[in-house]
């Protein structure tokens, strides 16, 4: 082979391992990222069953109940609508009632979700922000609400 | 005065450090030099890599050469040569960046420093009114003295009280612990210790409660606020009608100036009446705001609550005062308290407002006026207008 | 005198506006005496911002609430300690110490840089002084830590809990001296372009800056995921959270900078590729800082933020992004090219490093940028996490881990893979031997651990055949391997130590991911529970105060095989009632180089606790392995080769032969 022809072949060779990764990345991002929904976008949302997704709300107030040893079950609501979520472990030291908070997992069969992970802020003043910009639209939540 | 000197020996040094380039002789460029260097360390280094057989013999020698080639043509290089700026305009920007040190420095900290303002460190605050100093300022320095005499029992003793008025039952709930490790049981602390707990669970008399109240008993059986809590212990379990009787035994064994009569009375008359029992939050001096009185279901309310719809009672409470503040304006002790609340609640603007309205019903220089203005200013409000 | 502080800061802004200016026009000009001014007003400008920073840091130790940002991150009764951290705790002062921390980089160019060309040491102290005086500009606009409050109010607000904790003292400044060390890189190249030609020295000055950048990046995020799986109670000790990626980016292409800048080192090749690396690497830690301080993504550990503040990062980003790489696109063709290669040789296996590295770099970014580029364009929120990274990072990592014990061992200009193959032989051959074990003697491995494994084993072992075969162990007597051995250059012992760490942290990370167990229960007093081979005990809770808050301390104890107690464990809730705010203090136990981890959950009823507990096995090893990589580079810094500038060299060679050339 000729310089130029090996030239040639390493370049062909690094676009083909490029091609690679990012066709591999987009499938990734088709399959893998998780979609953000608050409980009223989920009746216009279709759904796989088991699909992964994140939901985000408010913990309704009064709705926390503890189950059997480490189980809990609460509802996350926009003010339109509550979705009940359970859940198995320890909850974030911040999470109340009221309080913004992201759940990650899916439906079960019988329409409650089961998350697998609770996300509240280590953070007094902190409200989720994709939570935040959804509540500010519904007109709920108003930023710096003590000052 | 200090300051604007040390400002102007710092601008002075900063202008010297632009300036200083200007007093040595202009030196020679040696670029090339380096470069050579760095060319001949390669192939000093590509010997040792041959030798450790890094690298293959023919592979090295090309190398070399490869090096070399580099070696030749930055020779070739040297010989283009450095051009000279005219003296003139160096020394035009030479004078310009010398002078935009102090002329930007200065412009810009005329317009966003505060020169005047001298520094407060925490010692200098507190050293400055020992007399008059604020419930806070006095807590701050006892807590700082029990960290460092943690042991120290009447510290505690002292303190324990002094939370539970703040609304600190968390903290009381340590103290009175503390105390009564370091100090010995009596009656007082344990009944003390008993209502902190309480307070803490949200005006639920807990078993811990409890437990403390019957040690109280033991030690002291008249001791009248572990009595009375007991007995709303019953009331909170249901057991109205014999809480009612306890409280009625109370009010027939309280000496007639007893502050506790007032309040066990209000318990058996609505205890009868068969509302449900007011929570640990209405005992006198048990809670801080309660001076306004919450009535019966915003307490019952408080027992059940999450702490932000706590902070929505106690707005209401505020509320309260202010009302009662409009009616009845002539209350120095009532306007500190409100300014106070607002300014916990994080509402420094209706503080600012509650304090004008108490200005101009007391008077700006009046001796309640400065003491307000005094109380005002520890908080962080500004009293200058 | 805090208003000391506050004039320094401006008077700064001042030496750095001339520092980036001046410089540049004496390059220009060929004026030796204007290029001058950059050394001595970048030494000056450290000097000050130095003095701005121990004021502030004095005023939060004496509590100084008449300035805002104190009064805001503190309190009287905080221990010393987080008083002090605290300045670097909230953002005004982290930025005042990422200023800092340029500037004394800027100044250690300027002292250390005598035997640099004048034009080069000019042009890069200007890049510095651009730098410096845009983030001195943000700072005084839009996050003034100076900011002054009257009257003081009487207590601070206190700093967030979870950042009173000694890893706010370490992780932070480390994290900065990474980012912020990469800001050289990016003067050096920019000053190249801008001459249009790149010095040979160049590359001697380069390498070694992004070494020190790399160990102290390392040490940083190693030391923040530490923090984060000690502190936030989750035991996790990665969660690709776009905080994390915005420090892990940088670090991908500091590593492939690191090593392109070998090849440039030695044998004068990839320049226009290490140009645009080090404009690169720098732009991912300035993106990284955008990040975290606009709050545009969400986090799990941001803190509170201000879009103000974000805009302005974001003109600052696209300035010195933009700009570079606008710079790049018209000089870099002015570049001549450099020494030729076989594509298998040293250089064609670090070409190899730097194309998974770069391409690794790209997934992690789309992967932390993906999600607001959706919403920037159909308004969708979605989410991008640990299932997305491992499905395109995992893949991208593991071949390339499979080739690095090859690189050290390979010729340059041109190898000969089969000689080396042949040589890697017993570490191939052991690095087989474990995922066997592993994957037959041990119970639950999958087929994912076994390999796991053995990869891990594959580059410990390689790493110590290279070291081996270096030194001609087996092929010469031990004494004389021995004396080999020691007279190795540091930097062969500084790529074996880098090599083998990152073979510990792959086999902590198949330790915790393959074998941990995990239990969620409610414990009783005196309950016993079985984890990991280990029997430990709930003892129940006690409340203890600390100076500025109170806990529910959970006791359990560790047993041993006859029930005795073995050791202790403490596990707490803890309240700060300053800012009301709840936090978990984990309760570990490390045993060899596992760790139990035991988490609190709330009480029950009746006196017993939710605890969550887990057992991770070979956990410690993920932040061993960063810190013998932290060692490693430290070693090769160490080399006699980057210790020093290009000339004045000559004598230690001389003074000290070489051992190795026998």
């Amino acid at each position: 082979m000729t310089r130029k022809q090996k030239r040639l072949s390493v370049i062909a060779g690094a676009l083909a391992f490029l091609g690679a990764a990012t066709a591999l990345t987009f499938y990734a991002l088709g399959q893998k990222a998780s979609y953000f929904y608050m409980p009223a976008d989920l009746q216009a949302a279709v759904l796989q069953p088991g699909q992964r997704i994140r939901l985000g709300g408010l913990v309704a107030a009064g709705s926390i109940v503890r189950g059997q040893g480490t189980e809990v079950a609460f509802g996350v609501t926009d003010s339109d609508k509550t979705i009940e979520v359970r859940y198995t472990g320890i909850l974030p030291d911040l999470f109340r009632e009221g309080q913004g908070v992201i759940t990650e997992g899916s439906f079960g069969p019988d329409g409650t979700f089961v998350a697998d992970s609770v996300l509240a802020k280590h953070d007094e003043t902190y409200m989720p922000k994709e939570v935040a910009d959804s509540l500010k639209e519904k007109g709920v939540w108003q930023e710096e609400a003590t000052q | 005065m200090l300051f604007w000197v040390i400002a102007a020996v710092l601008t002075l040094g900063a202008s010297l450090a632009v300036l200083l380039p200007f007093t040595r002789p202009a030196e020679g460029d040696a670029d090339k030099s380096h470069d050579l260097e760095v060319y001949r360390d390669q192939l000093s280094e590509l010997d040792r890599d041959a030798a450790r057989g890094l690298i293959s013999a023919p592979d090295a020698e090309q190398a070399r050469a490869e090096i070399g080639r580099r070696i030749i043509r930055l020779d070739a290089e040297t010989a283009t040569g450095s051009r000279n700026a005219s003296a003139s305009v160096s020394r035009i920007v030479g004078v310009a960046a010398v002078l935009a040190v102090p002329v930007i420095s200065w412009s810009i900290y005329t317009a966003i420093g505060s020169p005047s303002l001298p520094s407060q460190p925490l010692s200098a605050r507190l050293a400055e009114n020992p007399a008059n100093s604020s419930v806070d300022d006095l807590v701050g320095r006892a807590e700082g003295h029990l960290i460092a005499n943690p042991s120290d029992g009447r510290g505690w003793d002292v303190l324990a009280p002094v939370y539970m008025r703040m609304g600190r039952s968390e903290d009381s709930v340590t103290a009175y612990r503390n105390a009564i490790r370091l100090l010995g049981s009596t009656a007082a602390r344990q009944a003390g210790l008993g209502e902190a707990i309480g307070g803490a669970s949200g005006g639920i008399i807990t078993e811990d409660a409890s437990k403390a109240f019957e040690e109280a008993l033991k030690l002291d059986p008249a001791n009248p606020k572990a009595r009375y809590f007991l007995a709303l212990a019953l009331a909170q379990e249901g057991k109205v009608a014999e809480a009612a009787s306890a409280w009625r035994q109370m009010t027939a064994e309280l000496p007639a100036d007893s502050p506790w009569r007032a309040v066990v009375d209000q318990s058996v008359a609505q205890a009868e009446g068969q509302s449900a029992p007011p929570a640990a939050g209405a005992a006198p001096g048990a809670v801080a705001g309660a001076a306004t009185g919450p009535n019966q279901e915003q307490i019952d309310a408080a027992a059940s609550m999450s702490s932000g719809d706590r902070t929505a009672m106690i707005e209401g409470m505020v509320a309260t005062l202010d009302e009662k503040l409009r009616e009845n304006p002539r209350d120095p002790e009532g306007w500190q308290r409100l300014v106070r609340s607002y300014v916990v609640l994080g509402k420094t603007e209706q503080a600012q407002e509650a304090l004008g309205r108490a200005y101009a019903v007391l008077g700006r220089d009046s001796d309640d006026g400065k003491k307000l203005s005094e109380f005002a200013a520890s908080l962080g409000l500004k009293v200058t207008e | 005198m805090v208003e000391i502080g506050h004039f320094a800061l401006i008077l700064a802004l001042a030496l750095s506006f001339v520092q980036s200016l001046v410089p540049l026009y004496g390059a220009h000009k060929g004026d030796a005496r204007l290029m001058a001014i950059g050394g001595p007003v970048a030494v000056t400008g450290f000097a000050l911002i130095l003095l701005s920073f121990v004021v502030l840091m004095i005023a939060y130790a004496v509590s100084d609430f008449s300035l805002a940002n104190v009064w805001e991150n503190s309190h009287s009764l905080k221990p010393m300690l987080y008083k002090i951290t605290g300045v670097w705790g909230n953002h005004e002062g982290s930025m005042l110490l990422w200023v800092l921390i340029l500037t004394f980089f800027g100044a250690l160019v300027a002292a250390f840089g005598g035997n640099l060309p004048a034009t080069l040491r000019a042009n890069v102290l200007a890049v510095q002084g651009w730098i410096g005086t845009a983030f001195l500009l943000f700072i005084l606009i839009t996050s003034n830590p100076f900011a002054r409050l009257s009257p003081a109010p009487i207590e601070g607000r206190d700093l967030n809990p979870i950042l009173q904790d000694i890893g706010l003292a370490i992780h932070p400044p480390l994290l900065y001296l990474g980012y912020v060390g990469f800001s050289v890189c990016f003067s050096f190249a920019v000053a190249a372009l801008i001459e249009g030609r790149i010095d040979a020295a160049w590359a001697r000055w380069v390498r070694p800056w992004t070494l020190a950048a790399w160990v102290f990046l390392t040490g940083g995020i190693a030391m923040g995921s530490y923090w984060a799986y000690y502190e936030l109670g989750w035991g996790g000790f990665w969660f690709w959270d776009p905080v994390e990626n915005a420090s892990f980016m940088p670090w991908l292409a500091g590593t492939a900078l690191l090593h392109s800048a070998i090849v440039m080192e030695k044998r004068s090749a990839l320049k226009i590729w290490t140009l645009l690396l080090a404009i690169l690497t720098f732009s991912l830690s300035l993106l990284g800082t955008f990040l975290v301080r606009s709050g545009v993504l969400t986090s799990v550990h941001a803190f509170a933020s201000d879009p103000s503040r974000g805009v302005f990062i974001l003109c600052i980003l696209t300035l010195f992004i933009g700009g570079s790489l606008a710079l790049f696109a018209l000089r870099a063709s002015s570049l001549s090219a450099g020494g030729i290669f076989h594509p298998i040789s040293r250089e064609g296996a670090l070409v190899l490093n730097n194309l998974f590295l770069t391409t690794a770099t790209a997934t992690v970014l789309i992967g932390t940028l993906y999600p607001l580029l959706v919403e920037g364009l159909f308004g969708e929120k979605i989410s991008v996490g640990e299932p997305f990274f491992n499905l395109t990072f995992g893949p991208l990592m593991i071949p390339l881990l499979a080739v690095v014990p090859f690189g050290p061992l390979l010729a340059w200009k041109r190898g000969d893979l089969a000689a080396v193959a042949q040589r890697l032989m017993f570490a191939f051959g052991g690095a087989l031997l474990v995922a066997l074990v592993t994957g037959f003697f041990i119970d639950g491995a999958s087929v994912f651990a076994a390999l796991g494994a053995g990869l891990a084993a594959w580059l410990v072992l390689g790493a110590l055949t290279d070291l081996a075969l270096k030194s001609g162990i087996g092929n010469v007597a031990p004494r004389i391997a021995l004396r080999r051995f020691i007279g190795l250059p540091r930097s062969v012992f500084g790529t074996a130590l880098a090599h083998l760490g990152l073979g510990l942290t792959l086999a902590g990370i198949v330790g915790v991911v393959s074998f941990q167990s995990e239990a969620i229960l409610v414990m009783k007093p005196g309950q016993v529970l079985q984890i990991g081979g280990h029997d430990l005990r709930f003892d129940g809770l006690r409340p203890v105060r600390g100076p500025n808050y109170t806990e529910d301390q959970g006791h359990f104890s560790l047993l041993g095989v006859a029930g005795q107690p073995i050791g202790e464990l403490f596990s707490s809730k803890r309240f700060y009632p300053v800012r009301q705010m709840p936090t978990t203090e984990a309760g570990i136990r490390t045993m060899g180089f596992s760790q139990l981890y035991v988490s609190l959950g709330d009480e029950t009823a009746d006196g017993s606790v939710v605890v969550r507990v887990w057992w991770k096995p070979l956990v410690t090893l993920i932040w061993g392995g960063a810190l013998v990589m932290m060692v490693g580079g430290f070693v090769s810094l160490l080399d006699r080769r980057l210790r020093v500038g290009a000339p004045t060299r000559r004598k230690t060679i001389e003074a000290k032969p070489v051992a190795v050339a026998q």
